[in-house]
């Protein structure tokens, strides 16, 4: 009965999903799934870097332009999650990460001024790379649903506050673009590229 | 007012008497007996109906256990104690220990409540003391988060607030009202039954909602009057909720004061780390510029109307299915 | 804008999240954490590479300090642009392709960048580049070529990067000094103990190949 009810809670999406996780909070077992969407991202480096990396690029770029990625960035991490899941998770996205560490530094180190779609897409990409490689954590007892929820939220989470932080920190859009708090955004691209160059160098060596 | 209303019949609902649905015979009973300090047999009284050995029972690490011996050494039987695969064959398991020295103690693992933490016998040592401080905090902190309920009535307050120093007092009041039940209700000075008292925190979260749309509107609420007062009244209710899985923990007598301040005071780590969050991301949407169209405005507060009321029907539904 | 209301109705979720991943910190309770294997390991080896060989640590700090004494523009595209080109000597590094002399080429850029901040070298923007890139390509492979060995290599690169790059922070801190008469001729002490520093190294390892 309740599986049934499960199944027809997919549906309705969002607002259901909530609403079984009260349920969950009486019969308490399931929500762990949640969590475990939302956690495992933050205690995996490679997600920490990039979405950092992706926040502050966004940021750097002003309220106008970044956003946009507090919508798009989740949902590309949902769409990972679905496409990873159905297709599996091969070895060479390692490499493909480290090559979007030196893009994404290059483009904050650079301070280049991107147009938003051209953002949009970026964080879509790196999203949906990401949302893949997530998708090696599902095993067979995990609730998608509540996985994926998780996930999402997290991506919403670091993604919207990484933005406001970086854009907070940069000051405003007129400010001399040698003032030291640009300057220090784009040196962190530097490294983020740096971290990135070696990582592909790493890749293609092993 | 209507809904104030409709809470108070929730609440004269609670007086009467609700029986409880015999359990189904899915419960199992192991009994561990110390023989010598840490060491254990242990046998199932009542076994559940798929079979002991299927049971997937974890001791703390540091036992050493193949089923009818559990051999914990000096430590003796101290930690985690859980079952992996509870589920719709099983819906519990009561685990008895009884020591060389002292008295037998129970604890209910059940899918509410995975895991529970054996402490250890005789007086109070500091071991027991941190023990107890872990596991509570923890239980608390694991309960406010896995409370979607709670949690969305905190946001409804954060909302009609507004942060600032009347958030502080209005969360502040939420504490000591959730404080002060929670402790009536562990020391048993009240008891409600829980599945009345589940549909009336649904029914304070809808009247949260009524209040956010209330002053878009521009008619001050109850809520934006006296948030605190708000705050403190649901507070109460919701702490004896808290209170219902506080009990459910199986806890001794002896160390309950101690355990409910605990549990509580994870109870406030949770919901501090959730207001900080919120509060963390209303800034950045205010500094991104990411706010609702104006269309857009009374989505939250329908969304979050719309929810507690499925909750409020749902668990409505669930106090007439038990009696 | 529809972003906000979505984020909205997210947010309650997300919040849960983080919380309990500040709950979990705070109470050092691996909950459901997946554990990546050796990123604290990774990351300290990677941090403490940069500082434990004295060569490499004054070196890093000479650079900063005489970014700071060539002023704009290099005190701002030094920062931005050192990783970088230190990073493709760390790939130099990861491929094992071998660089001609490398313990010798270390100690003389300490020398050489000492000696730089002590004489106050005033080069053309260009030519300090390309002497700092040269240096910068040889310290990077040095610690590419440990990258791998790593138990997690992302997080050592990480750890090299940031000990890296703080090193820096530090020399052009120091650097700032030369606004004040007496701080240029402290600043310029110090290249020349650098510079010192930098000749023993060097007799060292000349010593070491002879």
């Amino acid at each position: 009965m309740n599986m049934r009810f499960r199944r027809g809670v997919v549906a309705a999406a969002v607002l259901l999903a909530q609403a079984n996780a009260a349920e969950a909070h009486i019969a308490a077992s399931r929500l762990g799934d949640f969590y475990a969407g939302a956690l495992h991202p933050l205690t995996d480096l490679q997600d920490i870097i990039l979405w950092g990396a992706m926040g502050v690029l966004a940021g750097s770029l002003g309220a106008a332009t970044g956003r946009w990625l507090v919508l798009v960035f989740p949902l590309g991490l949902l769409a990972g999650l679905v496409l990873g899941q159905s297709f599996g998770v091969a070895s060479m996205w390692a490499t493909v990460d480290a090559a979007m560490m030196l893009v994404l530094g290059l483009l904050l180190a650079a301070a280049t001024r991107i147009p938003t779609g051209l953002l949009c897409a970026l964080a879509f990409a790196l999203a949906l790379i990401r949302g893949a490689a997530n998708a090696s954590d599902l095993g067979p007892e995990t609730d998608r649903l509540l996985f994926a929820a998780g996930l999402a939220c997290a991506g919403y989470a670091a993604i919207t506050l990484a933005m406001a932080l970086a854009l907070a920190f940069r000051g405003l859009d007129s400010s001399p673009s040698t003032s030291w708090q640009k300057i220090a955004l784009r040196a962190l691209g530097g490294w983020i590229a740096a971290i990135g160059l070696m990582m592909v160098g790493f890749g293609l060596a092993s | 007012m209507r809904y104030l209303a409709a809470a108070l019949l929730v609440l004269a609902a609670l007086i009467l008497p609700s029986q409880t649905r015999a359990h189904e015979a899915s419960l199992g009973v192991l009994e561990l007996r110390e023989v010598r300090p840490g060491a254990f047999i242990g046998h199932w009284t009542m076994e559940p109906t798929m079979g002991a050995d299927h049971v997937d029972l974890r001791m703390p690490p540091h036992c050493f256990v193949r089923l009818p011996e559990l051999n914990c050494g000096e430590k003796g039987l101290v930690g985690p104690v859980t079952i992996t695969n509870l589920g719709a064959d099983m819906s519990a398991v009561l685990i008895r220990i009884i020591p060389l020295a002292g008295e037998a103690r129970s604890y209910t693992i059940s899918s509410a409540n995975p895991v529970v933490s054996v402490l250890a016998a005789g007086a109070p040592t500091l071991q027991t003391w941190i023990e107890l401080a872990r596991t509570y905090v923890n239980y608390g902190i694991d309960h406010i988060l896995l409370g979607a309920d709670h949690l969305l009535f905190v946001l409804g307050l954060i909302w009609i607030v507004r942060g600032g120093w009347r958030l502080t007092k209005t969360i502040t009041a939420f504490t000591v009202g959730h404080s002060v039940s929670l402790a009536a209700a562990a020391f048993g000075l009240i008891g409600v039954p829980e599945r009345p008292l589940n549909a009336c925190i649904a029914l304070s979260i809808v009247f949260v909602g009524i209040e956010i749309i209330k002053q878009q509107r521009g008619e001050a609420g109850l809520t934006a009057r006296y948030p605190w007062a708000i705050a403190f009244t649901f507070g109460l209710v919701h702490g004896i909720g808290f209170a219902g899985a506080l009990a459910a923990l199986g806890l001794e007598r002896r160390l309950l004061p101690a355990a409910l301040l605990f549990f509580n005071l994870g109870v406030e780590i949770g919901q501090l780390a959730f207001v900080l969050l919120v509060l963390a991301l209303i800034w950045a949407h205010r500094r991104l510029d990411a706010v609702l169209p104006r269309w857009g405005d009374t989505l939250p507060a329908y969304t979050i109307g719309s929810v507690s009321m499925f909750w409020f029907f749902g668990r409505l539904l669930s106090v007439f299915a038990a009696t | 804008m529809t972003m906000t209301q979505n984020g909205e109705a997210m947010s309650l979720r997300i919040v849960r999240a983080l919380a309990v991943a500040i709950a979990g910190l705070v109470l050092a309770q691996p909950a459901f954490a997946h554990e990546q294997v050796g990123v604290g390991g990774g990351l300290v080896s990677g941090l403490l590479h940069p500082l434990t060989g004295l060569d490499h640590l004054i070196a890093m700090v000479a650079v900063g300090i005489w970014g700071a004494q060539l002023g704009a523009p290099a005190i701002w595209v030094l920062p931005i642009t050192f990783p970088l080109v230190m990073a493709v000597g760390g790939v130099l590094g990861v491929l094992r392709i071998p660089l001609p002399m490398p313990e010798i080429v270390i100690a003389l850029s300490a020398l050489v960048l000492g000696a730089a901040v002590a004489m106050r070298l005033r080069l053309p923007f260009a030519a300090a580049a390309a002497v700092v890139a040269v240096f910068a390509i040889f310290h990077g492979h040095a610690h590419g070529a440990e990258l791998p060995n790593s138990a997690n290599p992302l997080a050592y690169g990480v750890g090299f990067i940031v000990a890296t790059g703080l090193l820096h922070l530090c020399g052009i801190t120091i650097g700032t000094l030369t606004r004040w008469p007496a701080g240029e001729r402290l600043i310029q002490g110090l290249g020349a103990v650098i510079a010192l520093l930098g000749g023993y190294f060097l007799a060292q390892s000349l010593g070491a190949v002879a």
